[in-house]
């Protein structure tokens, strides 16, 4: 089946459809249509199929020392794992981050958007960074812009700048929120529990980033979606340093180690009859 | 010198003129005066009727006087078919602000809404600028009673006493002289009929070349616009002793 | 889930709205202030979707600020209203959207008042009103106890009785709730009800 778009056109074609030489010009202009009789559910499908990036861990808080930031690595598309190696932690410049939740090439575009088009820019006609405020709630105005078009984003984003640390938590759906502390994706829920249970804001930087690798650890422990490398990073007033990255698989030997158990019976090998 | 200058309405002189809005003004001059005086509880509005004549037969009763909301009037000195563009886009923006906000548009943004339309036709190309002067009486609750005086340029500003047309200067110096500033609406009705009276070119003033138009608010807190029927105008000639009942059949 | 309302009383108008930012089973933060002060006598409460919510009061907002600088005299609360429906209604035609408003305001002339205009751009002056979950449980109790020309106090305290009915009512009660206040002398917060006390109020 062809969608016929002739219709749409201002004018009437000026030559008759089959003037020999003329062939493949004067065609109405027509694409093909998929052959299904639900093109609406076809749709929905065609724009969740794009959306690797669904499953996932991310957490951000602010702490005495400045903002901590940690994710998973993993990629899921449905039940099979695309990737264990995703840099969900995005560098939009050297002080701010920004955390990647849902579509993987839309948060992707949008940071590197926010970094090159509006952070950097910025630098350039005011001779200074821009603040996490006003750099969080330009992406969520693009975001919202877009909104009810299909883009899939949830994101944080992390920085220092004239005023401390600044966090902000931005959504496809338009929404924005200043916070201490957020935690989004798939794995959000578990990683809360860990996290809202030992955050204290008078932490020092190493019992910040444990508690961000340890919420993450067990975000990917009970989220199937969530797994790879917990990596963390942190940002003080100098700017972001990636403090680990450890799989989460060595994690959870480390955190539990085996035990020998008690043997109830050996296994005797059996004489040579 | 000028010659090179005076084409476009939008190119200064070398002197920092523009000289099509000062010819609009020149227009204005030549049209019947029109007086407004603000007293404390209303605004009066005169005019001269230039064109009078036994066939003329007009649809409206006044051809200087228009009411644009129920709440603010204008008069009126210059080309007529110019007034009535911008009277229209006047009686449009008032209705869209009572549209939006559900209520009474405040007057001095109608006559700078007004303005701002005459200005841009001093600046943009290929028009020429309106020859039309207003007065504009109105009240609104956050300023009272008020009185507007604009000009081809799209200036304005809030008068006590103004004249525009004719011998607009001298009518401005009598009123100057005479405004006080307690003055009530009926005394204000007298001033600005005895100015008219000496301003205008014709000998005799008769009620067929006059207008007048009050603004004021009734009892009940409604603003009201009223046009003055020529029969009553014609006895508060006589009582204002600008006309004498006798003077007339000499 | 979201729980917004406000009455009049004598001489002001009080406003309250639940602080919770929820998506899907997630509170994403317990203090989150829904209630905008519009101008120096004007308070926006707004429930409905986060993007939209914050969109749009901003967007009048700025439009009633705009104003002010313009013609150097305040809209009434009357005008803002007729405004802010007007401008929803023509969003609404455009593209879908989903903002509940009432809005609080002290004039010169009219005194206090509160204006009720849901997502659909249908406005009403009401002396009480409530969107939201919470509204069912905020209206009965209104309905009850409220009686024209309230206290302060009287006001605050059915406020309160509000607060704890739906706290102890509704299965998806929020925690924490903001009440602000405009009069003669201005908008202004009032007192927040915490139940949870947020991280960041904890540090700030």
């Amino acid at each position: 089946m062809k969608l016929d778009t002739s219709g749409l056109e201002s004018a009437a074609p000026l030559v008759g459809a089959s003037s020999g030489f003329l062939d493949g010009f004067a065609d109405a202009p027509s694409f093909e249509v998929p052959t299904t009789n639900d093109f609406d559910g076809f749709q929905k499908e065609a724009i969740q199929m794009v959306k690797p990036a669904k499953g996932t861990t991310t957490l951000a808080f602010i702490f005495k020392d400045g903002v901590m930031v940690a994710a998973d690595s993993r990629a899921s598309m449905g039940g099979y794992i695309s990737s264990q190696s995703v840099k969900k932690i995005i560098e939009i410049n050297p002080y701010m981050l920004g955390t990647m939740a849902g579509g993987a090439a839309d948060c992707q575009f949008w940071h590197r958007n926010l970094g090159i088009k509006v952070c950097r820019l910025h630098e350039l006609a005011n001779k200074r960074r821009i603040s996490v405020t006003g750099a969080s709630k330009l992406l969520a105005n693009i975001l919202y812009s877009y909104r009810g078009m299909g883009l899939s984003v949830g994101t944080m984003i992390a920085g220092w700048d004239e005023t401390g640390p600044g966090l902000y938590y931005v959504d496809s759906e338009g929404g924005r929120l200043k916070g201490m502390r957020f935690s989004v994706g798939s794995g959000s829920p578990y990683a809360y529990g860990v996290l809202d249970d030992g955050y204290r804001y008078d932490m020092s930087v190493e019992e910040a980033a444990e508690l961000a690798r340890r919420a993450i650890y067990h975000a990917t422990f009970r989220d199937g979606a969530s797994g790879g490398v917990a990596s963390v990073y942190h940002v003080g007033p100098n700017g972001w340093k990636k403090l680990s990255g450890d799989d989460v698989g060595e994690l959870h030997y480390h955190y539990y180690p085996v035990v020998e158990g008690a043997v109830e019976q050996e296994m005797v090998e059996v004489a040579a009859a | 010198m000028s010659r090179r200058y005076d084409s476009r309405t939008t190119i200064f002189s070398p002197e920092g003129r523009l000289y099509q809005v000062e010819y609009a003004m020149e227009a204005i001059g030549n049209a019947g005066t029109a007086i407004g005086i603000l007293s404390k509880d209303g605004v009066v509005l005169v005019g001269e009727k230039k064109v009078t004549s036994k066939l003329l037969q007009t649809s409206t009763s006044t051809e200087k006087m228009y009411k644009i909301d129920d709440h603010v009037a204008c008069a009126v000195a210059g080309i007529m078919s110019d007034a009535n563009i911008l009277i229209n886009t006047a009686r449009v923006q008032a209705q869209r602000y009572t549209f939006a906000y559900q209520e009474p548009m405040p007057v001095e943004q109608l006559v700078q809404s007004l303005c701002d339309t005459k200005q841009g036709y001093t600046q943009f190309g290929g028009l020429r600028p309106f020859g039309v002067s207003f007065l504009f009486a109105g009240w609104d609750k956050n300023y009272g009673f008020q009185l507007y005086m604009s000009d081809p340029s799209g200036n304005y500003g809030g008068w006590k006493a103004a004249a525009i047309g004719a011998n607009n200067q001298a009518a401005q110096s009598m009123l100057k002289q005479d405004y006080k500033d307690e003055i009530t609406r009926e005394e204000a009705v007298q001033l600005a009929l005895k100015v008219l009276s000496k301003t205008m070119d014709s000998t005799s003033l008769t009620s067929d070349k006059l207008e007048l138009a009050e603004v004021f608010v009734l009892p009940s807190g409604k603003v009201k616009y009223q046009v003055c029927s020529p029969d009553a105008l014609s006895k508060l000639l006589v009582k204002s002793g600008v006309t004498q009942p006798a003077a007339e059949a000499s | 889930m979201e729980s917004i309302f406000g009455l009049v009383g004598d001489g002001f108008a009080v406003v309250a709205a639940d602080t919770s930012a929820v998506h899907s089973i997630l509170v994403h933060k317990s203090n989150e202030d829904k209630i905008m002060v519009l101008d120096s006598h004007k308070l926006v409460a707004a429930s409905g979707e986060p993007g939209d919510r914050v969109q749009f009061t901003e967007y009048i907002q700025k439009n009633v600020a705009l104003y002010q600088f313009r013609n150097g005299i305040p809209l009434t609360t009357a005008a803002a209203a007729n405004f802010t429906r007007g401008e929803l209604a023509t969003a609404l035609r455009k593209n879908p959207y989903m903002v509940n408003i009432l809005m609080a305001g002290f004039d010169k002339e009219a005194g206090a008042s509160l204006y009720y205009i849901d997502y659909i751009a249908s406005l009403h002056k009401v002396e009480k009103g409530a969107f939201g979950y919470g509204s069912y449980f905020a209206l009965s109790l209104m309905d009850r106890h409220y009686h024209s020309g309230m206290s302060v106090e009287e006001a605050i305290d059915l406020v309160d009785k509000c607060i704890i009915e739906i706290r102890s009512r509704l299965v998806v009660a929020p925690p924490n709730f903001v009440i602000k206040i405009v009069d003669k002398d201005g908008a202004r917060e009032y007192a927040w009800r915490e139940s949870i006390r947020d991280a960041s109020v904890a540090a700030a």
